[in-house]
């Protein structure tokens, strides 16, 4: 149900598609600064909640969809868990496990140190998956034009992010065909088609290179690759929502500076 | 001088030392549609990159307009502002992240304003009829609507000369077959098209001129009916003879017709129809015009609701806007005048909804059909 168009299709069909791009990045990337600050899980786990919610029910974007993307991250901050919580110490022991003889104990700081962890990861990932989801790659490109990056920089990204899926296009064509010729059957098998698959890839993004430079030039290419992009006007409601979450949530990471769970 | 492109004893080989172009001659006339035909490797998309100075001739000249081609940087320009290029694959062509910001590519390197930009990219977008599709990433279009693309982003620099490698390859029938009523579009604004292809249906049907290329040289340029004929000359440069022109020349051996070869279906339906000595008894019907430019939707729809029975065609990418606006329904997008003829001289009337210089150009394909075939069909315009 993961392809490679997925992202970016649910971006270019989201609900707040039409709100401004430039708002709905100073939101996603504020609330993960605050996250991120926020020395009590509270702040953070508030904002994974909110971001939850508006991305699903407000941006419209399938919750099964949005659970799966965030399976991704949660897996790996969970094995980072299970380390935190035994390796760490600190405060009164909470639980001893005894395996093959060695003995574990599970603290309060480490408990307490695993769920901050656990909750900022959250938070934050929510509030960038809010940008991914709702923000299609298109407006940010023009919102870095706005705040002058330079061009270099900008025409560079539009490009990449261009040629991300004709790379990727070519890669699925050529693992399909070496699947169908048995590539992947064992493991040595899968080494060597994985390595011919490297090998092609590379090759093909040097030809397209020449091809997109020879096409470039078939249109009298100058150097100028910048996008003219229509001018949206930010609503003032727009702008006091964001100040007013970004407000709360920063003031729920300093008033509950020093909660603990345990 | 009025030759869109000559070349003269154009000869170029490429840096690995293979011979692509044995010394190429030949002149097209402005505002010809010309079909390039040969085998795979024959040097035809390397013939076509000469045309707007992308390859660089060993020896021999290149010239556009009668102007031969300067290869400095602002030559260069020049040349490809005059002589657009659309490549066989969209997806090379196409590099921008949206399709605005695609076809505003050249006019931006053109150095044009802001807002002129915007004219222009708009009026190529709806010349090919995408417009509203602007903010879309070029990886969420159909192989069909990234062809149009491409050749949007071609058409805003406003080229007068168009060259097209294999426009039809990879494509539908159906959006096949649209690209190539949109190639009819642009010869009927003025503008010099050459393609080159392995469809040698399209290139009999379509082309005023075909160019027959084999092993780096020009076999044959000429009239379509006059390469396709050549039995030695197809075999030699791996074609075949389209179905029309076998099938007149076996019922031309079996002594059943006899003349000139067909230039299409309806030359030759007509042809065997007289042949078989049928009586025609059907008085033919009338093709009725409407310009979409001129006659508002409301009207047309009317007059189809008034006529039952009428086949309706809309050529050009304004007419079938209208009808798609209007929920008009098409029997023909692709051929028109042709396949309305073929009902007309059945006794059906036909409706071609159309713009511009192309209703100039269903008169006088209706005329001449009519004055070769010795009948009476009567074009009117509506309303």
């Amino acid at each position: 149900m993961i392809d490679e168009h997925l992202l970016d299709d649910l971006a270019l069909q989201n609900g707040l598609l039409e709100v401004d791009a430039k708002l709905k990045l100073a939101v996603g990337i504020g609330a993960i600064l605050i996250g991120v600050f926020s020395p009590s899980p509270v702040a953070p786990l508030v904002i994974a909640a909110s971001m939850a919610v508006c991305t699903i029910v407000f941006a419209g974007i399938p919750a099964r969809v949005y659970a799966a993307l965030l399976a991704i991250p949660v897996t790996f901050v969970s094995m980072s868990i299970i380390v935190i919580l035994f390796m760490t110490g600190g405060g009164e022991p909470l639980w001893d496990v005894h395996v093959l003889g060695y003995t574990f104990t599970l603290t309060t700081d480490s408990a307490n140190l695993a769920v901050l962890l656990l909750s900022r990861t959250l938070g934050g990932m929510c509030s960038l998956f809010f940008i991914a989801l709702t923000t299609p790659m298109v407006d940010i490109f023009s919102v870095m034009n706005r705040l002058r990056l330079p061009d270099e920089f900008v025409d560079l990204s539009m490009l990449i992010y261009r040629n991300i899926f004709v790379l990727i296009g070519e890669s699925i064509a050529i693992h399909n065909a070496q699947v169908m010729r048995n590539g992947y059957s064992t493991f040595r098998r899968s080494i060597d088609a994985f390595a011919m698959l490297a090998g092609m890839l590379f090759v093909r993004a040097w030809e397209k290179g020449e091809e997109m430079l020879v096409a470039m030039d078939a249109r009298c290419y100058d150097g100028k690759f910048q996008m003219i992009e229509e001018e949206r006007r930010i609503s003032a409601t727009g702008i006091a929502t964001a100040t007013g979450y970004l407000c709360a949530c920063a003031g729920l990471a300093v008033l509950f500076r020093s909660f603990r769970i345990f | 001088m009025n030759n869109a492109i000559d070349l003269e004893h154009v000869v170029f080989s490429y840096p690995q030392g293979t011979l692509s172009l044995r010394g190429i001659s030949f002149s097209i006339e402005r505002g010809r549609k010309v079909a390039l035909v040969g085998p795979n490797g024959a040097g035809k998309t390397t013939l076509l990159l000469m045309c707007n100075g992308i390859l660089k001739p060993d020896s021999g000249r290149v010239l556009v307009n009668g102007e031969a081609l300067s290869y400095t940087k602002q030559g260069l320009l020049d040349i490809r502002r005059r002589v657009g290029f659309v490549f066989q694959n969209s997806d090379n062509q196409i590099f921008a992240p949206t399709v605005f910001a695609d076809v505003a590519f050249g006019p931006l390197n053109l150095g044009m304003e802001k807002e002129e930009i915007r004219t222009v990219v708009d009026e190529a977008l709806f010349s090919v009829g995408m417009n509203g599709y602007e903010r879309r990433p070029p990886h969420h279009l159909s192989g069909g609507e990234k062809k149009r693309v491409a050749i949007a982003g071609v058409l805003a620099m406003k080229p007068d000369i168009l060259i097209f490698d294999e426009p039809t390859s990879s494509l539908d029938p159906a959006s096949a077959a649209e690209i190539v009523d949109l190639l009819d579009e642009l010869n009927a604004m003025g503008k010099t098209i050459i393609i080159s292809t392995h469809d040698v249906m399209l290139a009999f049907e379509w082309a005023d001129e075909v160019l027959l290329m084999s092993d780096g040289r020009i076999l044959h340029h000429g009239p379509p009916r006059e390469v396709f004929i050549d039995q030695d000359l197809i075999r030699q440069s791996r074609l075949t003879v389209p179905p029309v022109l076998e099938i007149f020349c076996e019922l031309k051996a079996r002594g059943i017709l006899s003349g000139s070869p067909p230039s299409g279906v309806l030359e030759l339906t007509h042809s065997i129809q007289q042949a078989a000595g049928t009586p025609e008894n059907t008085r033919p019907g009338t093709i009725f015009v409407a310009d979409a430019e001129q006659v508002s939707g409301t009207e047309i729809s009317e007059w189809v609701s008034d006529h039952p029975g009428a086949r309706v065609g809309a050529m050009g990418t304004s007419a079938k806007r209208l009808a798609e606006e209007e929920h008009i329904p098409l029997d023909f997008t692709y051929g028109v005048i042709d396949k309305c003829l073929l009902k007309v001289v059945l006794g059906q009337d036909t409706l071609i909804i159309s713009s511009g210089g192309m209703i100039r150009r269903v008169c006088e394909r209706v005329s001449e059909f009519s004055r070769e075939h010795d009948l009476d069909i009567g074009v009117s315009p509506i309303p």
